[in-house]
């Protein structure tokens, strides 16, 4: 097991200078720059701007002052937000997302487990029609939808909840963002769950243990459970890895200050450092994550040899 | 965690019960699914779908793109079945032609997708070690390659190439699918049936073909109804970009997009492409639990 | 969000609005968008305009109490034009006497042609008479500087916590990407009259404003999306304000190339072709008026209107069609060319409606296609493009900020034009102190541009803002510059 880790933890650093490159030559190839507008300015001036953010030398060095950066923990300066770092950026923006992201997915995880287990139970009952088609709505209702929508119901019509803003993550704010995000998340874990449990419910060993006249709850809980978050798990591997760096229409929606926003300015405004170093971010929790997914399977089925 | 466990908990199988199914399984198979009523609605439902997307634009008098300047925002009614946009087109055609474009690219870019899922996750799970491993980091690299740019640079290499929807959704949708065949397949080849399947001296191939896929088939079948509607609603974010079906023609997603600026004016120009796509991505979901219950396995003794 | 708070080195409208509560400079603007005296409290021009004086008023203060001096806006305009800051809108200086040589690089900071003589006096040089110098004044390039506080802080010196200026207003806080708040500056001049305390800024979306607005947590939007005009309107009555912008959306074409390179019936066909009154009544729901000419609506100015735009649109389009056939285009041979816009605005629906006018007009086949703006920006600079949107926004209420775009040589004449009448003409106005014979040059200049079809005006854009019915103390102006200073807040129920 150690060895297990360690091997990962150990292959995580070429992954993220591979991530880390792959990020800056895609972003550096991408036509213009960040200091280009509408008004060009004077060359002295453009050659001033550049030589303050090093973007007159050659592209490897540029590349490896930026590496050394890293190593250092320094994302570098952020090129639109002129004043600011970007490791200011991500030190303020994150918090917001990490917060709403993982409210929005332990509710996903808690109430599309139960609903999708239940359905698999009561197969072809009502219990499992309604919430299936509920998850379907769920599905194909994109967030651009029910966050606009949910603001007009409950902020603008009823005054029940505001319309948005941070404030510090107070729990007024945050409970419209958090149900628009989770929205998905819980259709998609439901419909996997129902699934993975029917596939589960239906094979020989559950069948024993209910032949042997085990309650439904423990065999639920005790057997079929372990193999049914098998895929879950891999799916959320990444989807943890993505809500925490932000969901860029939950915060323009609703106002939050977070980094997902980033994302999408910073690639139009080509805020190299800014892209680059959100990319890093999220490297590094795709990776952590999928390794913890990984480590779940081996718990969750102890047949699973993991190997590195 | 319980390591010890019953013995009579333990899953038990024949090699012959968790493997491919036979001709006759495939009849019964076909049989089951015959009967499951709210997939044959589904099935239904989306068949009337296309027949309705491939024929209104022939019949009807309106195009897609020619504006009306006296009928602009018109509500459903007689002389517009769905009513009217904000350049005075006919809704129901460019809702017609919207499902046209999203069911081509839903279904294209869903079936890449999950083929090349299904390939790289069931083949690192499969081998397993240092195999799974660098395909595995590889996944992990390519999560996290920005997209945006990624896009740029690919209009901006290739032009405006209609199937270069299909590479940006490609590239980036297969991931998921793998993951999860991967996780399936790490904990399936552990099963008795395959060690006993191996002990039978079976090829890997075989043993891949036969026993390891279509265990599979639930899991991703499930997952691919899932991918549908994502795909869709991806192609829109894409010709925000300036990728994807070239203004006047609008895919669903489009039209819902804008559809929600006017969320709150002319509710008719969103929930009619929402209850549209709503419409696709149940029909999808309800044949794929009826195919998942079909080829089940286990279900088939 | 404001890129920066720091007024000499932002670019976006954004940060503008911020800072424009939080710096004065030799000039500021009245509750109605007017020039009017700001830190200086009178000034003199010399006969051939070329020299002005400011006289500074002694009790302007910064917000730490240290005086504002004549000092300080020499600082801040060497400081704007050294190309060492790199400060992208340092050319906004141009006017003065050395300042674009001392951007290129080519002269040392202290040939730039200002001065202060003693600490309440600044003395400008001018290369050419330039009436609208008072509102350049005004602008956030040209005002003066905290040079302590920059010289000791450098880069962080717009931090809340070593924040100093010398408006109504300073920066209390700010929550980067939620907030941006600001309280009243008790060392401002005018305090007396500045009436709110504290106003505070969130740097929200488009829709998401909206939503905001109607909920009761702003009460001053800056924006609202044209396609919900009418909607809002019968929703919120009053509260939705719009009035003319000084800006215009246009398309421009290629002229170094086919197919409108030489053939100017063409340009004149799709010019001829367009239903402008369409577009801006229907498609933009009355929110912005139809443009026919390169300047929009300014005092001062007559437009000169095409005699085509009052005719009936029968003959209008009969007038096209003989145009484009005479242009050597028909059935058979279609005009078959790209409309290149940005990705991101709001003109899918403009441009959708573009397209389908010209093939209905005169059946040529228009494509737009929208690019993300880099990309589009690098196609115009190559001169790939070949029908463009080249929309304008003024930068001062002057025809010479309009009028530049087709300038020869100019950097953003992405068309290519080159005439040399028109060159000629805009010198002349360049050269001529007296205000009414300049502004006729700059009439016949856009005439001429007319008659050569260079472009294609489409509309002039409008300010559009939603504003509670208990708000008062501000009035709309076109260059959309409305500070906080005047406004206060009636007692109200309700949100």
């Amino acid at each position: 097991m150690l060895r297990f880790l360690g091997g990962r933890l150990l292959i995580a650093i070429p992954t993220m200078l591979v991530i880390a490159t792959l990020a800056f030559a895609l972003l550096h190839a991408t036509p213009g720059g960040p200091f280009d507008s509408a008004k060009v300015m004077p060359p002295a001036i453009q050659h001033s701007i550049e030589a303050k953010y090093h973007l007159d030398e050659p592209l490897w060095r540029q590349y490896l002052r930026y590496l050394n950066d890293l190593a250092h923990g320094d994302l570098g300066p952020s090129f639109q937000y002129r004043n600011t770092s970007v490791n200011e950026l991500i030190r303020t923006g994150f918090p917001v997302d990490a917060v709403v992201g993982s409210l929005a997915l332990a509710t996903a995880m808690l109430v599309g487990g139960i609903v999708g287990t239940v359905a698999a139970l009561r197969r072809n009952d009502w219990w499992d029609h309604v919430p299936m088609f509920f998850a379907v709505l769920g599905i194909s209702i994109p967030v651009f939808v029910t966050g606009p929508l949910l603001i007009l119901v409950f902020a603008v019509q009823l005054h029940w909840l505001p319309s948005g803003d941070w404030r510090g993550g107070e729990i007024r704010y945050l409970l419209l963002p958090v149900t628009a995000l989770a929205l998905p998340y819980t259709a998609y874990i439901a419909r996997m769950v129902r699934g993975a449990a029917i596939e589960v419910f239906t094979s020989p060993f559950i069948r024993t243990a209910r032949a042997k006249g085990l309650p439904t709850r423990v065999v639920v809980l005790r057997h079929a459970l372990r193999p049914v978050l098998i895929p879950v798990v891999s799916f959320l591997g990444p989807a943890f890895a993505s809500v925490l760096t932000g969901s860029i229409i939950i915060e323009s929606v609703f106002g939050l200050p977070g980094i997902g926003r980033y994302f999408l300015t910073g690639a139009i405004n080509r805020d190299y450092t800014l892209v680059v170093g959100i990319t890093v971010l999220y490297g590094a929790l795709i990776i952590s994550f999928n390794l913890l997914a990984d480590l779940c399977y081996g718990w969750l089925d102890p047949r699973v040899r993991l190997q590195s | 965690m319980n390591a010890v466990r019953d013995a009579a908990d333990e899953p038990r199988g024949d090699v012959a019960a968790d493997a491919a199914p036979t001709a006759g399984q495939w009849r019964r198979s076909w049989e089951r699914l015959r009967r499951h009523v709210p997939a044959l609605v589904a099935l239904a439902m989306l068949g009337l779908v296309v027949l309705l997307a491939l024929l209104v634009p022939l019949v009807s008098p309106f195009d897609y793109a020619t504006p009306d300047w006296d009928a602009l925002y018109v509500p459903p009614g007689t002389a517009h079945l769905f009513g009217t946009d904000g350049l005075g087109r006919d809704l129901l055609v460019r809702v017609m032609w919207g499902c046209s474009v999203s069911l081509l690219v839903g279904i294209a870019a869903s079936l890449v997708s999950v083929l090349i899922g299904v390939l790289w996750g069931g083949t690192a799970g499969y081998v397993g070690g240092r195999t799974d491993s660098l395909m595995m980091r590889m996944v992990d690299i390519l999560y996290t390659v920005p997209f945006i740019p990624l896009v740029i640079v690919l209009t901006v290499l290739f032009g405006r190439n209609f199937l270069l929807v299909f590479v940006a959704i490609g590239a980036v949708s297969w991931l998921d699918i793998a993951r999860i065949v991967r996780g399936q397949t790490l904990t399936l080849k552990n099963r008795e049936f395959i060690e006993a399947a191996r002990a039978l001296g079976l090829s890997n191939a075989t043993m891949i073909a036969r026993h390891v896929v279509p265990n599979l088939l639930g899991v991703v079948i499930i997952y691919a109804t899932l991918t549908v509607p994502t795909v869709i609603l991806f192609e829109a974010f894409l010709s925000f970009l300036g990728l994807g079906v070239h203004a006047p023609l609008a895919s669903l997603g489009t039209l819902l997009s804008d559809g929600a600026h006017h969320m709150k004016s002319h509710p008719y120009l969103l929930t009619i492409p929402a209850v549209f796509l709503t419409l696709i991505v149940c029909s999808f979901s309800y044949v794929g639990d009826a195919l998942r219950d079909a080829l089940d396995p286990r279900e088939l003794r | 969000m404001p890129r920066t708070l720091d007024p000499s080195l932002l670019t976006d409208v954004d940060a503008q609005k911020v800072t424009d509560d939080l710096f004065e400079g030799l000039t500021t603007l009245g509750i109605d968008g007017a020039i009017v005296p700001g830190v200086a409290k009178s000034w003199q021009v010399s006969t051939d305009g070329k020299e002005w004086v400011f006289h500074l008023r002694p009790d302007a203060r910064w917000s730490n109490g240290e005086p504002v001096t004549a000092a300080d806006f020499i600082y801040a305009w060497q400081r704007e034009v050294d190309p060492k800051t790199g400060a992208e809108y340092a050319q906004a200086l141009a006017p003065i006497v050395g300042a674009l040589d001392i951007a290129t690089g080519h002269a040392p900071l202290s040939s730039l042609g200002a001065d202060a003589p003693d600490p309440l006096t600044v003395r400008v040089a001018l290369n050419s008479p330039t009436p609208y110098l008072l509102a350049l004044l005004a602008d956030s390039y040209m005002q003066p500087l905290p040079r302590a506080t920059i010289e000791r802080w450098g880069d962080d010196w717009t931090r809340p916590e070593h924040w100093v200026s010398n408006g109504p207003f300073v920066v209390k806080e700010e929550v980067i990407g939620d907030r941006i708040t600001l309280a009243k500056n008790p060392s401002y001049w005018d305090a007396a009259n500045v009436r709110p305390t504290r106003v505070i800024y969130f740097p929200v979306e488009t829709l998401t404003q909206v939503s905001r607005f109607m909920a009761g947590d702003i009460q001053f939007s800056s924006i609202f999306p044209s396609s919900q005009f009418k909607w809002l309107r019968s929703q919120l009555g009053n509260q939705v304000v719009v009035g003319p912008y000084l800006g215009i959306q246009q398309l421009v074409v290629n002229m170094l190339g086919p197919p409108f390179g030489m053939n100017r019936d063409l340009r004149l066909a799709l010019n001829l072709a367009l239903d402008r009154r369409i577009l801006a009544g229907k498609v933009r729901e009355g929110i912005q008026e139809p443009a026919f000419s390169l300047i929009p609506p300014l005092e001062g100015y007559q437009q000169q209107v095409p005699p085509w735009a009052t005719w009936s649109d029968e003959r209008r389009h009969a007038e096209a069609r003989r145009l484009y056939a005479a242009a050597g285009y028909s059935a058979a041979h279609k005009l078959r060319v790209q409309l290149d816009y940005p990705t991101g605005e709001d003109n899918r629906d403009v441009y959708d409606a573009i397209a389908a006018m010209w093939r209905t007009n005169l059946g040529a086949e228009v494509e737009p296609y929208n690019e993300e703006f880099r990309v589009l920006l690098q196609n115009l600079r190559l001169h790939k493009a070949v029908l463009f949107q080249n929309s304008w926004i003024g930068d001062y209420p002057d025809p010479f900020t309009f009028m530049q775009l087709f300038q020869t040589g100019f950097d953003q004449n992405f068309g290519g034009y080159s005439d040399p009448t028109f060159d000629g003409l805009l010198a002349q106005a360049a050269a001529e102190p007296n205000p009414a014979r300049r502004m006729e040059f700059f009439e016949q200049a856009e005439r001429r541009l007319n008659e050569d079809g260079v472009s294609i005006p489409v509309m002039y854009y409008a300010s559009r803002h939603l504003v509670k019915p208990y708000v008062k103390g501000w009035q709309l102006n076109i260059q959309d510059r409305i500070v906080s200073k005047y406004m206060y807040v009636l007692e109200h129920e309700g949100r």
